[in-house]
């Protein structure tokens, strides 16, 4: 009986494994595509992490700034979250969300499947 | 769901201190739970106006991180004797701490912003404020954008003054627009006649045309509030002057925005 559970769980955890590794493929993707869509000037990574302040928000390209902003009210939070807020499509927020980490203004975060985007804030806020 | 608002201006003078004290006693007076917060640390003023020398905590300390808003909050209820509630928050106007607050980096301005926003759970939500009102420092200070961000409405106080125009114009364009604010203008320091009589729909095309956002409200330059030299709080001490009746109109008309 033990053997058979086993036996039953090993596959699914294997295309558990396998739906992960797409997902996190599918991330680096959208932000290739996007990289492509608005030129790599916009997404130059900066020395050492950056404070996400006002004016750094005000200097930011447009599309970025309304992901930024909704990562800021919502102080934490997954593609998903932003979407609803912003009314774009999730695909669409996880490669500005990606950008954003990779400029250095966000850091990600993953718990199980889901990717969580917050403001490094040095243990304090 | 409550909201917050910042009252924000291009040029100082122009009568943020006024509209935004005002604009929370007016609403207070009426019912609502409202908190007024002095964001203006450079040049606190707040404190003078409400008589208030001391305080066990700024809002300096709530932005540094020291103590939690609700102790930074004073309860002025028993000064409107109302069914209404008053808080406010102030600036410490010590030059020591105006100098501190001058001098800060661009991390902590980003974990104030945090902490500015913040409020929308700890203030409207948790405590269940109608109104959180940001009185802010005039032109692009860190701490005024941050209320800007911060805000669900901005209310920008500004006069017929033609260097106050251009710099509102642009601040709207180059500020607002990119932050998506939902923005109000109030015009301050208007002739009487032009406010009040034959001049208010000329003012009403004039605002759509240069600033392209709603006219909130159009206030006369009353020689009674220059009088009162800002010792007073003029909607309460004052209830049958038109100044009050003209803010009832604004508070009535932002409740519905």
């Amino acid at each position: 009986m033990a053997d058979k559970e086993v036996l039953g769980k090993k596959p699914l955890q294997i295309l558990e494994k396998i739906r992960e590794n797409l997902e996190r493929l599918n991330e680096k993707m959208e932000v290739m595509i996007e990289l492509q869509k608005h030129g790599r000037r916009d997404v130059q990574p900066i020395p050492s992490e950056a404070p996400l302040d006002v004016m750094t928000l005000l200097s930011m390209p447009d599309h970025l700034r309304k992901t930024a902003m909704t990562v800021c009210r919502l102080g934490r939070a997954t593609a998903d979250e932003v979407a609803q807020q912003t009314r774009r499509a999730r695909a669409v927020e996880s490669a500005y969300l990606n950008q954003l980490v990779i400029m250095g203004y966000l850091k990600k975060e993953r718990q199980g499947r889901k990717a969580y985007f917050y403001i490094e804030k040095e243990g304090q806020g | 769901m409550g909201k917050m608002v910042a009252v924000h201006s291009y040029k100082g003078g122009t009568g943020k201190t006024l509209i935004s004290t005002n604009l929370a006693v007016t609403l207070a007076k009426h019912g609502k739970k409202v908190c007024l917060l002095d964001l203006d640390f450079r040049a606190p003023s707040l404190s003078t106006l409400l008589k208030i020398d001391k305080a066990e905590y700024w809002l300096n300390d709530y932005l540094n991180g020291v103590c939690e808003i609700d102790k930074a909050l004073i309860d002025l209820s028993d000064r409107i004797a109302n069914q209404g509630k008053f808080f406010v928050g102030l600036a410490n106007p010590s030059v020591e701490a105006i100098r501190d607050m001058s001098s800060k980096d661009r991390k902590w301005e980003m974990r104030a912003l945090g902490r500015l926003l913040s409020l929308r759970n700890s203030l409207l939500n948790a405590k269940g404020f109608d109104y959180v009102i940001f009185d802010t420092s005039p032109g692009l200070q860190y701490s005024s954008i941050n209320a800007i961000v911060s805000a669900d409405i901005v209310i920008v106080a500004t006069t017929l003054d033609n260097s106050d125009v251009e710099g509102t114009r642009r601040m709207l364009r180059d500020l607002y627009d990119l932050f998506e604010k939902k923005t109000e203008i109030v015009l301050n320091k208007v002739l009487y006649d032009d406010a009040l009589r034959s001049g208010r729909d000329k003012l009403q095309a004039m605002v759509k045309d240069t600033y392209e956002v709603p006219l909130l409200g159009v206030i006369p330059c009353f020689c009674d509030v220059s009088r009162a030299e800002g010792k007073i709080i003029f909607v309460h001490d004052k209830p049958e002057h038109p100044f009050t009746r003209i803010l009832a109109e604004v508070a009535a008309k932002m409740d519905k925005l």
